[in-house]
């Protein structure tokens, strides 16, 4: 059995991805490639006794990368010793952009990677007003080219089949331009390379990944001694190549158009309208708001459901002692706590990956580049802030593909301050304490204070935009180019796969840190230092004679937890919180949702001794309501939760970064710890600030 | 008859040919992207209020959006 690598390379928007996923037929996985963090997807299959080991690489237009992800490609296919440097190259191109793909297919071929050309959506071949000379075009690639259709999976097992086959020979095509021909000879002895197009990829890339430092600092002192410029010798290959195939395609590919507009004109008239366009959008922001919280919430019921039932299976299935209480009390919920948002979220990624599916994201970040440019942010930056409604955590990682260092950064930075699902549990519980029940016009005083939480975050996340435009320098210049693909009905497949990626990443990442803060938690909850915890019972019973047995279980539980280590941290961190309003017990849910903000009310739950709370049930909240409305203050006399602290913790929690998930994924993503401390300590401090303010004021 | 205007300078529906750019200093993702001398293109679409401009490549009516700062370095003859 012989063991093949395929790469498949394609410019966007030419349906790679549907590509690969017929060819793997879902049988893939999402990894890292080595040393960074790129997303890789790669597939295994088996056919005609050969297994196939396919990887589908990011789009890109050229082997020049201009953003992050696109660096992979070069990076691989560059580098012969690459563990992923493929037998075979499968460069994908579509009807209307046939020569641009042709362009990164000779580039492939000239680095001396075997490959093969592939025509996918033949099927608009016609629809497109192509008009192609097979023959011609497959005699100027020097390969056999492969029509296909991955929507209907036509041609797909011819291209297979073509895996095994050794790549037609190849000369190389790209003509080094003869003022460089001798230093290319030079890096060609000095680095030991076979090839003139590698050596001249040594010059014309910003950066050789798979060099050692010692040979690139060689190699930049070649380039300066030469006044070697990367870019002008990138815009030299551009407009050489272009030259060469306008010339060579002209009586191989033509385009007519029968003169009527087509579809995607016609949509777009209405989508891009200075007007419309934008009334559109914003119907469609309704809609999905619309969807995350009214239309998941049988979903959140029904999850809660399945965790209270297997809590209460592993309750009465674990013997009693330490471990039963751990897992019946700390784990399960803690995992509970995260499962919960999981339908908020995949209805999240169901609407973004169809905008993205159909093509509609282009035109979104068309519309909005114009009113994000002036907070130093890109159009581009749309698709992490609408995201970070559900979770800043993936949102974070689809900036990715902002190719601006410094516009990335900035929408990494802010990206945060949007209000995601974790936030929303702790606005209602607050809101309902200390935001009057009362109407006004008919709206509810009450989802206005919601509301106002949401601009909040908008406006958190723009203001700091515009501060930390001003701070961080921009190694490049910004710029916007993109392509607006035509219109078409999303690929299922691809949104299906989109979607259970995205929302089980989310799971499985956020899941471990839960994981690890419930059980800390309960340990801190458990245990406790000296006299008063361990004769904790005596001290109430003493106290309470009369209590009855329930009453006195809770008071006991709520005495236990003031003297266990979490509630001596609690009192320890009292002066710090005392300013803004709190008490020790807020400040052990602050504490404890420094992990993640959807501790808070469990925690509060415990700290208010009421067992486990769901906050979706009317009766349990009410009673960790009325029990948090009589809570008094013991530093103050007030009540602990009136309107000046109830809005001092809900801007708190608005502005502070509460999410080790968060942290960890910035440090990843920005691969500074620099900026990831910066980010923190700036919103945490900016809630502190912010909160004191607001209790000062009200109180 | 030589007038260098910037893409720019176009009005919807109005069409030309990419002549050069004012500056050197223009991404090489520009040039991968299309926008190279002898280039018919069509402008589709302004977004209000200074956006980006969209314009359609005749040849092959594929539709590339571009901020108006970038824009203005694309010098073009109408048609």
């Amino acid at each position: 059995m012989n063991h093949y690598k395929i790469a498949l390379i394609g410019n966007p928007n030419v349906g790679k991805t549907s590509l690969f996923n017929k060819l793997t037929n879902l049988r893939q996985k999402v990894g890292n490639y080595p040393g960074v963090t790129v997303e890789k997807r790669e597939g295994k299959i088996e056919r005609n006794g050969n297994k196939f080991q396919i990887t589908d690489f990011p789009g890109t237009y050229t082997i020049y990368p201009s953003s992050l992800d696109e660096e992979i490609v070069f990076k691989t296919l560059g580098d012969k010793t690459n563990s992923h440097y493929p037998n075979l190259a499968v460069v994908i191109g579509e009807p209307s952009n046939l020569k641009r793909s042709i362009l990164l297919y000779q580039q492939v071929r000239d680095l001396d990677v075997p490959a093969i050309f592939v025509i996918n959506m033949k099927d608009e071949i016609k629809s497109k007003g192509l008009n192609i000379d097979l023959k011609k075009l497959e005699d100027f690639l020097q390969t056999k080219i492969y029509l296909t259709n991955a929507r209907t999976s036509e041609g797909i097992d011819e291209l297979v089949e073509a895996f095994t086959k050794d790549a037609t020979p190849y000369n190389r095509h790209y003509e080094i331009p003869k003022e460089y021909l001798s230093i290319v000879e030079k890096i060609k002895n000095e680095f030991n390379l076979k090839s003139d197009y590698l050596a001249w990829q040594y010059l014309s890339q910003k950066e050789v990944p798979f060099e050692s430092k010692e040979n690139l600092s060689k190699l930049d002192t070649i380039k300066k001694e030469n006044s070697i410029v990367s870019k002008r010798l990138q815009v030299k290959e551009a407009l050489d190549r272009n030259k060469i195939l306008e010339e060579k395609l002209n009586d191989i590919i033509s385009y007519n158009f029968d003169g009527n507009e087509t579809l995607t004109d016609k949509i777009d008239k209405t989508l891009i309208h200075p007007v419309f366009g934008y009334i559109i959008f914003l119907g469609i922001l309704l809609l999905i708001f619309q969807a995350v919280y009214a239309w998941s919430a049988p979903l959140m019921t029904m999850v809660e459901d399945l965790f209270g039932w297997i809590d209460e299976k592993a309750i009465s299935l674990i013997p009693e002692g330490p471990i039963n209480e751990i897992i019946g009390g700390a784990i399960i919920p803690g995992i509970e706590g995260i499962a919960v948002f999981v339908p908020q979220i995949a209805i999240l990624f169901l609407f973004i990956s169809i905008m993205e599916e159909t093509g509609y994201m282009s035109r979104v970040v068309y519309l909005m580049d114009r009113w994000l440019k002036p907070f130093g942010l890109s159009g581009k930056s749309v698709v992490p802030l609408i995201s970070g409604v559900a979770c800043a955590v993936p949102a974070i990682m689809s900036a990715r593909n902002i190719e601006n260092d410094k516009e990335r950064l900035l929408t990494i930075l802010v990206t945060p301050f949007m209000t995601c699902s974790a936030r929303l549990p702790i606005y209602i519980v607050l809101i309902a304490l200390v935001i009057p029940d009362e109407h006004i016009f008919g709206l509810s005083y009450q989802a206005l204070a919601l509301f106002v939480m949401y601009i909040l975050g908008v406006l958190g996340a723009l203001g700091s935009a515009i501060l930390l435009d001003l701070i961080i320098k921009a190694k490049h210049k910004s710029y916007l180019i993109l392509e607006m693909p035509t219109y078409k009905l999303p690929d299922w497949k691809n949104v299906g796969i989109n979607v259970w990626e995205k929302t089980l990443g989310f799971l499985v990442d956020a899941g471990k840190i839960i994981f690890a803060i419930s059980i800390i938690l309960w340990v801190l909850g458990t245990f406790g230092p000296g006299e008063q915890f361990r004769n904790a019972e005596e001290i109430v019973t003493a106290h309470h004679p009369k209590m009855n047995e329930e009453d006195l279980a809770n008071e006991i539980a709520s005495y236990k937890l003031e003297h266990s280590y979490l509630g001596r941290l609690g009192s320890v961190i009292e002066p710090v919180v005392e300013p803004l309003g709190y008490d020790w017990k807020m400040g052990i849910g602050l504490i404890s949702s420094f992990a993640a903000r959807e501790v808070f009310v469990g925690t509060m739950s415990t700290v208010y001794s009421l067992g486990e709370v769901d906050v979706e049930d009317n009766g349990q909240k009410d009673r960790l309501l009325h029990r948090m409305k009589n809570e008094i203050n013991q530093n103050t006399g007030e009540p602990a939760y009136n309107l000046a602290t109830g809005v001092s913790l809900l801007l708190f929690y608005a502005f502070a970064m509460q999410c080790m998930s968060t942290i960890a994924i910035v440090k990843r993503e920005t691969n500074s710890w620099k900026w990831t401390l910066i980010q923190t300590g700036f919103m945490t401090g900016l809630a502190y600030v912010v909160a004191f303010i607001a209790y000062h004021f009200l109180k | 008859m030589i007038e260098n205007y910037s893409l720019k300078d176009l009005k919807i529906g109005e069409q030309a040919v990419v002549t050069g750019f004012s500056t050197e200093d223009i991404p090489a993702k520009f040039y991968e992207m299309g926008f190279i001398p002898g280039t018919s293109l069509l402008v589709k679409n302004k977004a209000p209020f200074g956006g980006p401009i969209c314009i359609s490549i005749i040849s092959n009516k594929s539709v590339l959006a571009l901020r108006r700062n970038e824009a203005d370095k694309i010098l073009i003859t109408k048609k």
